[in-house]
């Protein structure tokens, strides 16, 4: 095992060997420009066994990027440029690829967010199910077709035994996000990353089916990362949050000094949206302008910040611990009152 | 009264083609909406909340049943296009599939204009008013729209509905395919939009708590029929249908410790629409369910008041939770937590947005 005083994770109460810990990733985009856009920008995440991280963000703020790049598969033509994952005491982004396909769907699962779009409109729910243990657990196909019943029934889809032989069109969004969760649970994954999963489903399919990730990662011990821009879960779901804002880490607490006591702007900015209040969100926003400069130096959220300083723009704060287990990317974080 | 809308026991069936079969889109929906009011029209997908909007809008024939727009009876619309012209306007949800990718910005946002039959001057006119009033750049005017942004998309999209100074705008999930601060810039807008121009809104969406801030009244949704209607503030605190209460306790609010209360988690799916269920539609998925729900359909009953909703057990469901404003404290508590330290001094708390929620509800 490795022993590394690094990332700043470490230095809060936890003490645990983390299950997975994610060391300034690095990912880059081709731009026409010549000069490589840097899409994820040094992220430092770490995720101990049993625990559910949420990881929070708009449209653009590199949540997809991420999810994909923490299983080795950047979203072409992106490419890592830097930055280790470790998993389970193994450096995912050096193992080879027959290595990674090994891990992957058998220790680290992602349910992606579309699960129409990811099952095989030709072949039946059953099988599909079935064919992850068969080729991750190397189980016969008699065995297989079992567990994937025995998953079927644990994702709490209604005559089971019917839907092994049904196609994915005959299933609805909730029944076949829930097959998409089956297939993703049924090699008792390590770590799940939930990519927007529950985003297109109505609220009470949704909430059923963070009840069973919820009972399916007490029951396995497994650890989440869920990724979703609805903060309003992650208040409920996750014990732990982190905020990203254009490629990187602004905030991350656990779930009551995020939600109770936001240091970032950028996540007052978020949570004022909630609000539904115009005032709390005009004095937490600075009109936009519409212009979105690349800035290498400074602050990524300068720009849209209402409390920047020049120093802001000059120099890219650091992801400091600003109270035990709460760290903010800010110059001026706001201190609880 | 005298309502901008009104809607009585209005049915929809969609044959299947090539067999008997019959979708049962809306099984007799009343509702009415008054000027300057927004009716909150909530459910899960597939009861039948986008089918009701486009009825209105004329996309659809309903089966059976009226929709009046003041007196005329919008059976009729081709006869009287020129009194109905521009006075029901329509929001998709998509901003970006329902905007024309080779139509200039200003060119889509004057289209409903061409019926009216204006001059070139004056729709020059309210096309700059429209943009204006969805604070957009009159430069935008020449954009395409792949050069903006969801929300800018959207805007257009609003500006488009509201240049020809509508009474009634459907909108159907206005802000679903948004981020947070996106949807947070329309709501305000719409709102403001509806301040100015006294215009009545029917808001269709899935998002409860977007729905509670924006609507006067909200009606629930259930399988084409609506389950219960009322004030925003009397449903949202004290729901009498399962239903309602189901959907009310899954809504999450960015705040660790307020949850809706609610003695009904709703199981399973909505059931298909081909076969309904005799007796209660929810009578497979109700905690409260009694052997008469299986047989009998619950007639609609006033409980409040302008407060109806079908349901044999309406008082017990009312009785498991205490009434709650959960709402109403979540934006103090968001007030409290965002207000301190904001840049340039401390907020006075916003007593408008206060007042306007507290005086939606018949409890105050």
């Amino acid at each position: 095992m490795t022993t590394v005083v690094l990332p700043p994770q470490t230095g809060s109460a936890r003490t645990a060997e983390p299950l997975i810990e994610v060391r300034n990733l690095r990912v880059t985009f081709p731009s026409s420009n010549g000069e490589p856009k840097e899409v994820l920008k040094g992220i430092d995440l770490a995720v101990q066994p049993g625990e559910i991280v949420g990881l929070v963000g708009e449209s653009g703020a590199g949540k997809t990027t991420m999810a994909r790049s923490i299983l080795g598969l950047p979203p072409p033509p992106g490419r890592i440029s830097a930055g280790e994952v470790l998993f389970e005491g193994r450096q995912i982004l050096k193992l080879s690829e027959p290595e990674l396909r090994g891990l992957r769907g058998r220790r680290l699962s992602v349910v992606v967010p579309n699960p129409r779009a990811e099952l095989n409109p030709l072949l039946t729910v059953g099988r599909q199910i079935a064919s992850m243990a068969r080729i991750h657990l190397n189980v016969g196909s008699q065995e297989a077709q079992k567990m994937a019943l025995q998953i079927l029934r644990d994702v709490q889809i209604p005559d089971p035994e019917r839907r092994l032989n049904a196609y994915p069109h005959e299933l609805s969004g909730g029944m076949a996000q829930r097959v998409v969760i089956a297939m993703a649970l049924i090699c008792n994954p390590a770590f799940v990353i939930s990519d927007d999963a529950t985003s297109g489903l109505d609220v009470t399919v949704q909430a059923q089916i963070l009840d069973l990730l919820a009972k399916l990662a007490a029951d396995q011990g497994s650890a989440m990362l869920f990724i979703t821009r609805d903060v309003g879960i992650t208040a409920h779901f996750c014990s732990r949050t982190a905020v990203l804002y254009s490629g990187e880490i602004m905030e991350m607490a656990s779930r009551e000094d995020l939600f109770l006591r936001p240091a970032h702007p950028y996540t007052l900015m978020l949570l004022a949206a909630f609000s539904h209040s115009p005032t709390l969100r005009e004095s937490w926003s600075v009109p936009d302008t519409g212009v979105r400069r690349q800035t290498r130096a400074g602050c990524q959220y300068a720009q849209r910040c209402p409390i920047a300083q020049p120093v802001c723009r000059a120099e890219r704060p650091a992801f400091a611990e600003i109270a035990p287990g709460h760290f903010a990317r800010c110059h001026f974080p706001v201190r609880p009152a | 009264m005298s309502a901008i809308l009104t809607i009585d026991n209005l049915y929809k069936r969609f044959p299947i083609a090539g067999s008997k079969m019959v979708v049962q889109a809306i099984n007799g929906v009343s509702l009415s909406i008054e000027p300057g009011e927004t009716l909150g029209l909530v459910g899960e997908s597939g009861s039948g909340k986008t089918t009701v909007g486009r009825c209105i809008v004329g996309l659809l024939e309903p089966s059976g049943g009226s929709i009046r727009f003041r007196d005329t009876d919008l059976a009729l619309r081709r006869q009287h296009r020129r009194q109905l012209a521009g006075k029901i306007q329509f929001v998709f949800q998509e901003p970006n599939e329902s905007l024309d990718p080779r139509m200039k910005i200003g060119e889509t946002i004057s289209e409903p204009l061409l019926p009216l039959k204006l001059d070139r001057e004056t729709r020059r006119r309210k096309t700059a008013d429209a943009l204006a009033l969805v604070r957009l750049d009159p430069e935008l005017l020449n954009a395409y729209p792949s050069e903006l942004s969801s929300g800018q998309q959207q805007r257009v999209g609003i500006a488009r509905a509201m240049v020809t100074e509508p009474e009634l705008v459907v909108l159907d999930e206005p802000t679903s395919a948004l981020d947070p601060t996106a949807r947070a810039e329309i709501i305000d807008l719409l709102r403001r939009i509806q301040a100015e121009r006294n215009t009545a809104y029917l808001f269709i969406s899935h998002d409860l708590s977007t729905v509670r801030f924006i609507s006067h009244r909200v009606a629930v949704m259930y399988l084409g029929m609506i389950v219960e209607q009322g004030d925003a503030e009397t449903v949202f605190n004290r729901p009498q249908h399962p239903y309602s209460s189901g959907l009310l306790s899954s809504v999450m609010l960015p705040h660790p410790h307020l949850k809706m209360e609610s003695s009904v988690s709703l199981k399973g799916e909505i059931p298909s629409p081909i076969n309904l269920p005799k007796g209660c539609f929810l009578a497979s998925r109700c905690p409260f369910v009694v052997d008469r729900c299986r047989h009998e359909m619950p007639p609609q009953e006033i409980v409040g008041k302008r407060h109806a909703v079908h349901c044999f057990r309406h008082a017990d469901v009312a009785a498991t939770v205490p009434a709650s404003d959960t709402f109403n404290t979540f934006m103090r508590e968001a007030e409290r937590i965002l207000g301190r330290a904001v840049p340039g001094g401390a907020v006075p708390p916003d007593h408008s947005i206060q007042h306007q929620l507290a005086g939606k509800g018949t409890s105050t």
